[in-house]
Protein backbone atom coordinates (compact mmCIF):
# COMPACT_ATOMS: atom_id res chain seq x y z
CA UNK A 1 0.00 0.00 0.00
CA UNK A 2 1.23 3.43 -0.98
CA UNK A 3 1.32 5.85 1.74
CA UNK A 4 1.71 9.08 1.30
CA UNK A 5 4.28 11.33 2.81
CA UNK A 6 3.76 14.18 4.72
CA UNK A 7 4.64 17.09 2.06
CA UNK A 8 2.10 15.36 -0.04
CA UNK A 9 -0.10 14.97 1.99
CA UNK A 10 0.40 18.98 2.86
CA UNK A 11 0.00 19.88 -0.95
CA UNK A 12 -3.29 17.67 -1.45
CA UNK A 13 -4.81 19.33 1.75
CA UNK A 14 -3.79 23.01 0.30
CA UNK A 15 -5.04 22.27 -2.97
CA UNK A 16 -8.73 20.82 -1.61
CA UNK A 17 -8.65 24.10 0.61
CA UNK A 18 -7.85 26.52 -2.86
CA UNK A 19 -10.86 24.57 -4.16
CA UNK A 20 -13.23 24.99 -1.36
CA UNK A 21 -12.28 28.50 -1.42
CA UNK A 22 -13.16 28.66 -4.93
CA UNK A 23 -16.42 26.82 -4.82
CA UNK A 24 -17.48 29.26 -1.56
CA UNK A 25 -16.66 32.17 -3.59
CA UNK A 26 -18.75 31.02 -6.46
CA UNK A 27 -21.72 30.01 -4.06
CA UNK A 28 -21.38 33.55 -2.49
CA UNK A 29 -21.97 34.99 -5.77
CA UNK A 30 -24.57 32.91 -6.70
CA UNK A 31 -26.55 33.69 -3.67
CA UNK A 32 -26.26 36.87 -3.63
CA UNK A 33 -27.73 36.77 -7.50
CA UNK A 34 -30.11 35.09 -6.09
CA UNK A 35 -31.28 37.16 -3.72
CA UNK A 36 -31.20 40.08 -6.55
CA UNK A 37 -33.55 37.62 -8.44
CA UNK A 38 -35.50 37.54 -5.55
CA UNK A 39 -36.16 41.59 -5.21
CA UNK A 40 -36.25 41.96 -8.53
CA UNK A 41 -39.39 39.21 -9.22
CA UNK A 42 -41.03 41.45 -6.40
CA UNK A 43 -40.28 44.30 -8.17
CA UNK A 44 -42.06 43.42 -11.05
CA UNK A 45 -45.24 41.84 -9.60
CA UNK A 46 -45.54 45.35 -8.32
CA UNK A 47 -44.57 47.16 -11.72
CA UNK A 48 -47.18 44.61 -13.19
CA UNK A 49 -50.51 45.50 -11.10
CA UNK A 50 -49.23 49.16 -11.27
CA UNK A 51 -48.96 48.42 -15.59
CA UNK A 52 -52.20 47.60 -15.52
CA UNK A 53 -54.15 49.98 -13.90
CA UNK A 54 -52.35 52.55 -15.73
CA UNK A 55 -53.53 50.40 -18.88
CA UNK A 56 -57.12 50.76 -18.02
CA UNK A 57 -56.89 54.07 -17.81
CA UNK A 58 -55.14 54.72 -20.75
CA UNK A 59 -57.48 52.28 -22.98
CA UNK A 60 -61.10 53.01 -21.02
CA UNK A 61 -61.00 56.28 -20.42
CA UNK A 62 -60.52 57.59 -24.24
CA UNK A 63 -63.03 54.92 -25.28
CA UNK A 64 -65.25 56.12 -22.60
CA UNK A 65 -64.78 60.31 -24.23
CA UNK A 66 -64.74 59.46 -27.58
CA UNK A 67 -68.28 57.03 -26.98
CA UNK A 68 -69.50 60.28 -25.27
CA UNK A 69 -68.33 63.03 -27.27
CA UNK A 70 -69.75 61.16 -30.91
CA UNK A 71 -72.98 60.73 -28.89
CA UNK A 72 -73.66 64.44 -28.43
CA UNK A 73 -72.36 65.52 -31.38
CA UNK A 74 -75.01 63.26 -32.79
CA UNK A 75 -77.89 65.36 -30.55
CA UNK A 76 -76.71 68.78 -31.80
CA UNK A 77 -78.70 70.81 -33.21
CA UNK A 78 -76.95 70.73 -36.77
CA UNK A 79 -76.35 74.84 -37.10
CA UNK A 80 -74.47 74.90 -33.90
CA UNK A 81 -71.04 73.81 -36.32
CA UNK A 82 -68.93 75.67 -33.69
CA UNK A 83 -69.80 72.96 -30.73
CA UNK A 84 -69.28 70.06 -33.68
CA UNK A 85 -65.73 71.38 -33.96
CA UNK A 86 -64.97 71.98 -30.54
CA UNK A 87 -65.91 68.49 -29.77
CA UNK A 88 -64.28 66.82 -32.96
CA UNK A 89 -60.98 68.28 -32.31
CA UNK A 90 -61.75 66.43 -28.33
CA UNK A 91 -62.53 63.27 -29.92
CA UNK A 92 -59.66 63.37 -32.12
CA UNK A 93 -57.02 64.25 -29.43
CA UNK A 94 -58.26 60.99 -27.11
CA UNK A 95 -58.17 58.99 -30.53
CA UNK A 96 -54.81 60.16 -31.17
CA UNK A 97 -53.69 59.36 -27.96
CA UNK A 98 -55.41 55.46 -28.11
CA UNK A 99 -53.43 54.99 -31.51
CA UNK A 100 -50.61 55.87 -29.98
CA UNK A 101 -50.46 53.99 -26.66
CA UNK A 102 -51.89 50.70 -28.59
CA UNK A 103 -49.22 51.12 -31.09
CA UNK A 104 -46.30 51.22 -28.29
CA UNK A 105 -48.29 47.69 -26.73
CA UNK A 106 -48.26 45.97 -29.78
CA UNK A 107 -44.49 47.01 -30.60
CA UNK A 108 -43.59 46.17 -26.57
CA UNK A 109 -45.14 42.90 -27.29
CA UNK A 110 -43.28 42.47 -30.97
CA UNK A 111 -39.95 44.00 -29.13
CA UNK A 112 -40.28 41.34 -26.93
CA UNK A 113 -41.23 38.43 -29.12
CA UNK A 114 -38.13 39.00 -30.96
CA UNK A 115 -40.36 39.89 -33.81
CA UNK A 116 -39.29 43.51 -34.52
CA UNK A 117 -36.56 43.99 -37.55
CA UNK A 118 -35.52 47.05 -39.15
CA UNK A 119 -36.57 47.84 -42.49
CA UNK A 120 -34.48 50.26 -43.88
CA UNK A 121 -35.44 52.46 -47.17
CA UNK A 122 -33.96 56.14 -48.26
CA UNK A 123 -36.47 58.12 -45.88
CA UNK A 124 -36.70 62.36 -45.70
CA UNK A 125 -36.44 62.74 -42.47
CA UNK A 126 -37.06 66.12 -42.57
CA UNK A 127 -40.34 65.52 -43.70
CA UNK A 128 -40.85 62.98 -41.49
CA UNK A 129 -40.08 64.64 -38.36
CA UNK A 130 -42.31 67.46 -39.68
CA UNK A 131 -45.14 64.87 -39.96
CA UNK A 132 -44.36 63.95 -36.59
CA UNK A 133 -44.82 67.29 -35.17
CA UNK A 134 -47.94 67.91 -37.13
CA UNK A 135 -49.96 65.12 -35.31
CA UNK A 136 -49.12 66.66 -32.03
CA UNK A 137 -50.49 70.24 -33.23
CA UNK A 138 -54.08 69.75 -31.86
CA UNK A 139 -52.98 68.42 -28.70
CA UNK A 140 -50.22 70.57 -28.24
CA UNK A 141 -52.81 73.73 -29.42
CA UNK A 142 -54.97 72.74 -26.32
CA UNK A 143 -52.09 73.19 -23.80
CA UNK A 144 -50.97 76.33 -25.52
CA UNK A 145 -47.76 74.46 -26.22
CA UNK A 146 -45.96 75.62 -29.28
CA UNK A 147 -43.72 73.24 -31.18
CA UNK A 148 -40.53 74.70 -33.30
CA UNK A 149 -39.03 73.01 -35.55
CA UNK A 150 -34.50 73.89 -35.82
CA UNK A 151 -33.63 72.22 -39.05
CA UNK A 152 -29.98 72.93 -39.39
CA UNK A 153 -28.89 70.61 -42.42
CA UNK A 154 -27.86 72.82 -45.35
CA UNK A 155 -26.87 70.20 -47.56
CA UNK A 156 -28.82 67.48 -48.88
CA UNK A 157 -31.35 67.08 -52.11
CA UNK A 158 -32.83 70.29 -52.48
CA UNK A 159 -34.27 71.38 -49.81
CA UNK A 160 -34.65 67.41 -48.74
CA UNK A 161 -32.48 65.15 -46.82
CA UNK A 162 -32.43 61.51 -47.38
CA UNK A 163 -31.09 58.89 -44.79
CA UNK A 164 -30.77 55.45 -44.61
CA UNK A 165 -32.62 54.40 -42.19
CA UNK A 166 -35.95 52.76 -40.72
CA UNK A 167 -39.01 55.13 -41.32
CA UNK A 168 -41.90 53.47 -38.92
CA UNK A 169 -39.63 52.78 -36.09
CA UNK A 170 -38.14 56.28 -36.05
CA UNK A 171 -41.58 57.94 -36.17
CA UNK A 172 -42.33 55.66 -33.60
CA UNK A 173 -39.34 57.09 -31.22
CA UNK A 174 -39.48 60.28 -31.89
CA UNK A 175 -43.60 60.30 -30.99
CA UNK A 176 -42.70 58.95 -27.73
CA UNK A 177 -40.30 61.62 -27.34
CA UNK A 178 -42.12 64.37 -28.21
CA UNK A 179 -45.35 62.96 -26.37
CA UNK A 180 -43.28 62.81 -23.44
CA UNK A 181 -42.42 66.80 -23.96
CA UNK A 182 -45.29 67.87 -24.29
CA UNK A 183 -46.89 65.99 -21.62
CA UNK A 184 -44.58 67.45 -18.77
CA UNK A 185 -44.40 70.36 -20.41
CA UNK A 186 -46.02 73.54 -18.39
CA UNK A 187 -48.80 75.23 -20.05
CA UNK A 188 -48.20 77.89 -22.26
CA UNK A 189 -44.52 77.00 -23.47
CA UNK A 190 -42.54 76.13 -25.79
CA UNK A 191 -41.18 72.46 -27.37
CA UNK A 192 -37.86 72.45 -29.55
CA UNK A 193 -37.28 69.52 -32.11
CA UNK A 194 -33.40 70.06 -33.29
CA UNK A 195 -32.09 68.14 -36.24
CA UNK A 196 -28.48 68.26 -37.21
CA UNK A 197 -25.46 66.18 -38.51
CA UNK A 198 -22.39 65.77 -36.97
CA UNK A 199 -19.65 63.16 -37.98
CA UNK A 200 -22.12 61.57 -40.75
CA UNK A 201 -24.80 60.32 -37.78
CA UNK A 202 -27.77 61.80 -37.74
CA UNK A 203 -28.97 63.92 -34.30
CA UNK A 204 -32.52 64.93 -33.42
CA UNK A 205 -33.25 66.95 -29.97
CA UNK A 206 -36.21 67.72 -28.52
CA UNK A 207 -36.14 69.74 -25.57
CA UNK A 208 -38.68 71.12 -23.33
CA UNK A 209 -39.42 73.82 -20.16
CA UNK A 210 -41.46 71.38 -18.25
CA UNK A 211 -41.18 69.69 -15.00
CA UNK A 212 -37.35 68.03 -15.65
CA UNK A 213 -35.82 64.53 -14.07
CA UNK A 214 -33.96 64.96 -10.89
CA UNK A 215 -30.60 63.26 -11.59
CA UNK A 216 -30.86 60.35 -9.60
CA UNK A 217 -34.07 59.95 -11.54
CA UNK A 218 -32.60 59.95 -15.17
CA UNK A 219 -31.76 56.26 -15.20
CA UNK A 220 -34.66 55.01 -13.87
CA UNK A 221 -36.96 56.45 -17.13
CA UNK A 222 -35.82 53.82 -19.33
CA UNK A 223 -36.61 50.97 -16.99
CA UNK A 224 -40.02 49.13 -18.82
CA UNK A 225 -43.28 50.39 -16.60
CA UNK A 226 -40.80 52.71 -15.06
CA UNK A 227 -42.98 56.00 -14.12
CA UNK A 228 -42.27 58.65 -11.77
CA UNK A 229 -45.59 59.74 -10.88
CA UNK A 230 -47.16 56.29 -9.95
CA UNK A 231 -49.96 56.14 -7.97
CA UNK A 232 -53.41 58.08 -7.21
CA UNK A 233 -51.27 61.65 -7.14
CA UNK A 234 -50.48 61.04 -10.50
CA UNK A 235 -51.33 63.82 -12.69
CA UNK A 236 -50.02 62.05 -16.57
CA UNK A 237 -51.29 59.15 -17.24
CA UNK A 238 -49.37 56.93 -18.99
CA UNK A 239 -48.29 52.76 -19.05
CA UNK A 240 -44.79 53.65 -18.36
CA UNK A 241 -43.25 51.72 -21.70
CA UNK A 242 -42.67 54.50 -24.04
CA UNK A 243 -39.06 54.96 -23.31
CA UNK A 244 -37.99 51.59 -22.51
CA UNK A 245 -40.00 50.87 -26.20
CA UNK A 246 -37.38 53.93 -27.31
CA UNK A 247 -34.49 52.36 -25.94
CA UNK A 248 -34.67 49.18 -27.83
CA UNK A 249 -36.12 50.53 -31.16
CA UNK A 250 -32.46 52.47 -31.18
CA UNK A 251 -30.71 49.43 -30.35
CA UNK A 252 -32.24 48.22 -33.31
CA UNK A 253 -31.34 50.91 -35.07
CA UNK A 254 -27.55 51.17 -33.67
CA UNK A 255 -29.01 54.67 -32.18
CA UNK A 256 -28.06 56.12 -28.62
CA UNK A 257 -30.74 58.44 -26.48
CA UNK A 258 -28.94 60.84 -23.88
CA UNK A 259 -30.68 63.13 -21.37
CA UNK A 260 -29.99 66.24 -19.97
CA UNK A 261 -31.99 67.52 -17.45
CA UNK A 262 -32.38 69.79 -14.51
CA UNK A 263 -35.51 69.36 -12.14
CA UNK A 264 -38.04 72.35 -12.67
CA UNK A 265 -35.83 73.36 -15.67
CA UNK A 266 -36.88 70.78 -18.64
CA UNK A 267 -35.51 67.91 -20.11
CA UNK A 268 -33.34 67.40 -23.47
CA UNK A 269 -33.62 64.42 -25.32
CA UNK A 270 -31.17 63.69 -28.00
CA UNK A 271 -31.28 61.07 -30.38
CA UNK A 272 -27.94 59.91 -32.44
CA UNK A 273 -28.59 57.70 -35.53
CA UNK A 274 -25.98 56.23 -37.50
CA UNK A 275 -27.15 55.67 -41.19
CA UNK A 276 -27.88 51.91 -41.27
CA UNK A 277 -26.71 51.57 -45.22
CA UNK A 278 -23.54 49.65 -44.62
CA UNK A 279 -25.11 46.65 -42.84
CA UNK A 280 -28.10 46.29 -44.85
CA UNK A 281 -26.71 46.34 -48.29
CA UNK A 282 -23.56 43.75 -47.09
CA UNK A 283 -25.76 41.24 -45.61
CA UNK A 284 -29.01 41.27 -47.20
CA UNK A 285 -28.47 40.88 -50.79
CA UNK A 286 -24.54 40.59 -51.50
CA UNK A 287 -24.86 36.79 -52.92
CA UNK A 288 -28.28 35.98 -53.79
CA UNK A 289 -27.61 32.33 -52.83
CA UNK A 290 -25.70 30.78 -49.90
CA UNK A 291 -21.89 31.44 -50.20
CA UNK A 292 -19.72 28.08 -50.64
CA UNK A 293 -16.21 29.48 -50.09
CA UNK A 294 -12.96 27.00 -49.27
CA UNK A 295 -12.86 29.15 -46.74
CA UNK A 296 -15.96 27.61 -44.83
CA UNK A 297 -15.89 25.34 -42.16
CA UNK A 298 -19.15 23.14 -42.19
CA UNK A 299 -20.50 22.33 -38.47
CA UNK B 1 -33.72 22.02 -52.67
CA UNK B 2 -35.54 25.60 -53.32
CA UNK B 3 -34.37 27.68 -50.12
CA UNK B 4 -35.78 30.46 -48.78
CA UNK B 5 -33.38 32.86 -47.33
CA UNK B 6 -33.55 35.14 -44.05
CA UNK B 7 -31.17 37.45 -42.37
CA UNK B 8 -31.43 37.27 -38.87
CA UNK B 9 -31.01 40.37 -36.74
CA UNK B 10 -29.65 40.58 -33.44
CA UNK B 11 -31.92 40.24 -30.92
CA UNK B 12 -33.70 38.15 -32.89
CA UNK B 13 -34.87 34.60 -33.35
CA UNK B 14 -36.16 32.00 -36.25
CA UNK B 15 -37.62 29.06 -36.92
CA UNK B 16 -39.15 27.59 -39.66
CA UNK B 17 -40.50 23.81 -41.25
CA UNK B 18 -39.75 25.26 -44.93
CA UNK B 19 -36.00 24.64 -45.88
CA UNK B 20 -34.62 28.24 -45.67
CA UNK B 21 -31.11 29.28 -45.66
CA UNK B 22 -30.61 31.53 -42.30
CA UNK B 23 -27.49 33.83 -42.32
CA UNK B 24 -26.28 36.02 -39.38
CA UNK B 25 -23.24 37.65 -38.58
CA UNK B 26 -21.69 37.45 -35.01
CA UNK B 27 -19.20 39.43 -32.77
CA UNK B 28 -19.70 39.38 -28.92
CA UNK B 29 -22.95 37.64 -30.38
CA UNK B 30 -24.06 34.05 -29.84
CA UNK B 31 -26.16 32.26 -31.74
CA UNK B 32 -27.89 29.21 -30.98
CA UNK B 33 -28.87 26.77 -33.63
CA UNK B 34 -31.24 23.88 -32.67
CA UNK B 35 -32.27 20.98 -35.13
CA UNK B 36 -35.03 18.68 -34.44
CA UNK B 37 -33.43 14.91 -35.97
CA UNK B 38 -36.74 13.37 -35.80
CA UNK B 39 -38.52 16.33 -37.85
CA UNK B 40 -35.81 17.60 -39.67
CA UNK B 41 -36.31 21.07 -39.23
CA UNK B 42 -34.42 23.91 -36.77
CA UNK B 43 -34.16 27.35 -35.45
CA UNK B 44 -31.52 30.02 -34.21
CA UNK B 45 -31.52 32.95 -31.84
CA UNK B 46 -29.25 35.90 -31.78
CA UNK B 47 -28.59 37.32 -28.47
CA UNK B 48 -26.12 40.24 -27.66
CA UNK B 49 -26.19 40.20 -23.91
CA UNK B 50 -26.15 37.00 -21.27
CA UNK B 51 -28.80 37.41 -18.89
CA UNK B 52 -32.01 39.90 -18.70
CA UNK B 53 -31.52 42.39 -15.97
CA UNK B 54 -35.39 42.80 -15.24
CA UNK B 55 -35.08 46.55 -15.82
CA UNK B 56 -35.56 46.11 -19.90
CA UNK B 57 -38.08 44.50 -22.05
CA UNK B 58 -37.93 41.13 -22.00
CA UNK B 59 -36.64 40.60 -25.34
CA UNK B 60 -34.63 38.05 -26.96
CA UNK B 61 -31.98 40.21 -26.71
CA UNK B 62 -30.94 38.36 -23.48
CA UNK B 63 -29.02 34.69 -23.75
CA UNK B 64 -31.77 33.09 -20.93
CA UNK B 65 -34.50 34.47 -22.81
CA UNK B 66 -33.55 34.26 -26.53
CA UNK B 67 -32.67 30.54 -25.74
CA UNK B 68 -36.07 29.91 -23.63
CA UNK B 69 -37.98 31.10 -26.25
CA UNK B 70 -36.18 29.67 -29.55
CA UNK B 71 -36.91 25.77 -26.97
CA UNK B 72 -40.65 26.99 -26.88
CA UNK B 73 -41.12 28.05 -30.28
CA UNK B 74 -39.48 24.17 -31.45
CA UNK B 75 -42.01 22.36 -28.67
CA UNK B 76 -45.06 24.34 -30.21
CA UNK B 77 -44.19 23.23 -33.87
CA UNK B 78 -44.08 19.72 -32.95
CA UNK B 79 -40.16 19.33 -31.34
CA UNK B 80 -39.69 16.73 -28.14
CA UNK B 81 -36.39 17.84 -25.83
CA UNK B 82 -34.57 14.58 -26.96
CA UNK B 83 -34.83 15.23 -30.52
CA UNK B 84 -33.02 18.20 -30.05
CA UNK B 85 -29.26 18.89 -30.79
CA UNK B 86 -27.64 22.16 -30.56
CA UNK B 87 -24.61 24.31 -32.64
CA UNK B 88 -23.02 26.98 -30.68
CA UNK B 89 -21.86 29.76 -32.91
CA UNK B 90 -19.88 33.48 -31.29
CA UNK B 91 -19.03 34.99 -28.46
CA UNK B 92 -15.64 36.05 -29.98
CA UNK B 93 -13.62 39.19 -28.09
CA UNK B 94 -14.05 41.88 -30.02
CA UNK B 95 -13.33 44.31 -27.66
CA UNK B 96 -9.91 45.90 -29.09
CA UNK B 97 -11.80 46.81 -32.63
CA UNK B 98 -15.39 47.97 -30.86
CA UNK B 99 -13.49 50.55 -27.86
CA UNK B 100 -15.91 49.34 -25.00
CA UNK B 101 -14.57 49.24 -21.95
CA UNK B 102 -12.63 45.88 -20.98
CA UNK B 103 -14.79 46.02 -17.80
CA UNK B 104 -16.75 42.95 -18.53
CA UNK B 105 -16.00 39.79 -21.23
CA UNK B 106 -19.87 40.18 -22.80
CA UNK B 107 -18.49 37.12 -25.30
CA UNK B 108 -17.40 34.80 -22.95
CA UNK B 109 -20.42 34.72 -20.44
CA UNK B 110 -22.81 34.89 -23.59
CA UNK B 111 -20.92 31.57 -24.63
CA UNK B 112 -21.31 30.60 -20.71
CA UNK B 113 -25.32 30.99 -20.35
CA UNK B 114 -25.92 28.63 -24.00
CA UNK B 115 -23.48 26.03 -22.06
CA UNK B 116 -25.15 26.10 -19.07
CA UNK B 117 -28.87 26.21 -20.48
CA UNK B 118 -28.53 23.41 -23.13
CA UNK B 119 -26.91 21.67 -20.26
CA UNK B 120 -29.53 21.73 -17.87
CA UNK B 121 -32.33 20.65 -21.08
CA UNK B 122 -29.34 17.75 -21.62
CA UNK B 123 -29.69 18.97 -25.28
CA UNK B 124 -25.98 17.67 -26.55
CA UNK B 125 -23.92 20.58 -28.35
CA UNK B 126 -22.75 18.78 -31.40
CA UNK B 127 -20.66 21.72 -33.03
CA UNK B 128 -19.69 25.11 -32.36
CA UNK B 129 -16.78 27.58 -32.84
CA UNK B 130 -16.74 30.20 -29.62
CA UNK B 131 -14.54 33.16 -28.34
CA UNK B 132 -11.68 34.10 -30.14
CA UNK B 133 -10.82 37.63 -31.44
CA UNK B 134 -12.86 37.36 -34.55
CA UNK B 135 -16.26 37.79 -35.49
CA UNK B 136 -18.48 35.43 -37.76
CA UNK B 137 -20.57 34.68 -40.57
CA UNK B 138 -22.39 32.17 -40.52
CA UNK B 139 -24.86 30.48 -42.81
CA UNK B 140 -28.05 27.88 -40.86
CA UNK B 141 -29.81 25.25 -43.33
CA UNK B 142 -33.10 24.53 -41.26
CA UNK B 143 -33.86 21.26 -43.19
CA UNK B 144 -30.69 19.92 -42.61
CA UNK B 145 -28.76 21.16 -39.81
CA UNK B 146 -25.66 22.50 -41.39
CA UNK B 147 -23.85 25.34 -40.40
CA UNK B 148 -21.22 27.30 -42.54
CA UNK B 149 -19.39 29.01 -41.04
CA UNK B 150 -17.05 31.49 -41.69
CA UNK B 151 -14.49 34.08 -40.05
CA UNK B 152 -14.49 37.46 -40.94
CA UNK B 153 -11.45 39.68 -40.88
CA UNK B 154 -11.42 42.22 -37.64
CA UNK B 155 -12.05 45.38 -40.45
CA UNK B 156 -15.85 43.89 -41.34
CA UNK B 157 -17.30 44.36 -37.90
Amino acid sequence: MDSLSDKQLLRELRLRLEERKTFEEKYNGLFSEYQLLGKRLKESEALKSHFISNITNEIVNPFSSIIGLSKSILSVEKQDWKKIVTMVAMIHSEAFNLDFQLKNIFTAAKIEAGEVQPNISKVNVKSLVQTVIDSFLVVARKMGIEIEFDYRIEFGFGKNFYYKTDSEKLKQILTNIINNAVKYSYKESKVIVSMWVEDDVLNISVQDFGTGISEKNQNLIFERFKRLDTGINSINQGHGLGLSITKSLLDLLNGTISIKSKKGEGTTFTISLPESSAVVNDLTDDDGGFFVDDGDELF
Amino acid sequence: MEYSQHFLYPSSFFTSREPYIVKTVLGSCVAVCLWDKRLHFGGINHYMLPMWNGADLASPKYGNIAIEKLLERMRSMGSRTEDLQAKVFGGGDLLSVSGESSTTKIGERNIEVAKMMLAQEKIPIVGSSLGGKRGRKIIFLTDTGEVRHKFLEKHEI
